[in-house]
């Protein structure tokens, strides 16, 4: 028999806001899924779409980005043009099929703990009822590599 | 006179008082419908200069050739407005001076070309703010359009369709007077960012890439799908491409040389609609 869907996610985050977040989700003993694998970046500004292509391209179900909100960034701007980097990748995936609950954005800042918790809890649960990513999943088995993460 | 006897003069004038070193033209193809580019370099080769409704190639990009412009004197081109975009353009991302280019400026209505008034890109800005209007105005296209009413596995699955046919020729890539990267993303192998080989996800990731580098860039001159050899309607992602940053940043590409790229520059107040 196989063994349930267990949604693989990876979340990029900055290391001043969401994975400070993170880090006080965990040492406020708050539970969330452990289907997320969190990678640190600098800077939301440094997030290329490429990392959200490479994370699919290793079998990924799902996509988080998230960073400082609005005017916190550590760098002063580079949420803000992070933004503009979003909107415009995030009309291209959905204009190519990517469906929308694939790939999410947020700003969580390093006081969010609860917010980090319940985010994670509901994307996790989102991606489980819609399924492996399927359509992806077909085109890297045709490459003859494993997918993997 | 016609039209183009008209510009063959003129070209012919600007070669022989020396106010160009090179002529970037439209010359007979191989076939009566194809054209062709030409480089003239002499006033009396100016005659096999042809321009008429077929001349639809963007021409801008033959500018950024290695060391045309290194030795600071004037190249003239044939542009629609358009074409002086992707100056405007490619001068806002230091590729080029644009005192160093000469426009012959025209247009294509319909069968015919129209000749437009203004030598140098910023003769031009009154045409391309108009432009900007026209092109907030324009629906989008109609298989964009139906494209929208699919479900996103509909959609998935149609681009999968598309991009299978895809065989990383690069075509798209080497048309493209906005793609002038010495070396591109999908040539890096540390790391390898992209699959090399064209099946259809390494497709799929190169299409993606390709037309998020051009968001807010392209002029939409149609050189890429032009230049496809296996028709993908590579227009359709850089048209909502277009219209995403037109929508969301009031952004029109390539209205004058100063204009700010639009992913290297922000407002506070951006709209934000799907960030949690």
């Amino acid at each position: 028999m196989s063994e349930p869907f267990e949604p693989k996610i990876v979340a990029f985050v900055c290391t001043y806001c969401t994975y400070a977040g993170a880090d006080l989700a965990g040492t406020s003993r708050l539970k969330y899924p452990p289907n997320v694998r969190i990678v640190r970046l600098p800077c939301t500004g440094r997030i290329s779409p490429m990392f959200i292509l490479k994370a699919f391209q290793k079998g990924a179900d799902g996509v988080l980005v998230s960073g400082c909100h609005p005017g916190d960034c550590h760098f002063d701007h580079g949420n803000y043009h992070a933004r503009r980097r979003w909107t415009a990748f995030n009309a291209l995936l959905q204009f190519t099929g990517v469906p929308e609950e694939r790939v999410k954005f947020s700003w969580i800042s390093a006081a969010e703990g609860i917010k980090f918790a319940e985010l994670i809890e509901s994307i996790t649960e989102e991606i489980r009822t819609a399924g492996p990513f399927e359509q992806y999943h077909k085109l890297i088995a045709e490459t003859g590599s494993a997918a993997s993460v | 006179m016609s039209i183009q006897e008209q510009y063959r003069s003129r070209a012919k004038e600007l070669l022989r008082e020396g106010t160009v070193k090179m002529v970037i033209g439209y010359g007979a193809g191989t076939t009566p419908l194809r054209r062709r580019p030409i480089f003239i370099t002499s006033p009396d080769d100016a005659d096999r200069l042809v321009l008429d409704a077929a001349c639809r190639t963007n021409l801008a990009g033959y500018l950024l050739r290695e060391g045309l412009l290194a030795d600071q004197k004037s190249v003239a081109v044939f542009l629609t407005p358009d074409g002086v975009r992707t100056i405007n353009i490619l001068a806002a991302e230091s590729q080029l001076a644009t005192e160093q280019v000469i426009v012959l400026g025209f247009q294509i209505d319909g069968e015919n070309a129209r000749q437009l008034e203004g030598t140098r890109v910023a003769d031009f800005s009154g045409i391309i703010a108009e432009r900007k209007k026209k092109r907030k105005e324009q629906p989008s296209h109609e298989v964009a359009r139906k494209l929208e009413q699919m479900t996103s596995v509909e959609r998935f699955s149609f681009w999968e369709g598309e991009f299978s046919r895809c065989i990383k020729c690069y075509a798209c890539r080497a048309a493209c007077p906005m793609c002038w990267c010495r070396r591109c993303v999908v040539d890096n192998n540390q790391p390898q960012w992209v699959n090399t080989s064209s099946h259809t996800l390494g497709n799929l990731e190169w299409n993606l890439v390709r037309a998020f580098h051009l968001a807010g860039r392209c002029v939409e001159c149609g050189n890429c799908s032009e230049a496809c050899p296996v028709n993908i309607p590579l227009h359709l992602l850089n048209r909502r491409m277009t219209e995403e940053v037109l929508t969301a940043f009031d952004y029109y590409p390539g209205a004058d040389e100063h204009q700010e790229p639009v992913l290297a520059s922000f407002r506070k107040d951006d709209p934000e609609t799907f960030i949690l």
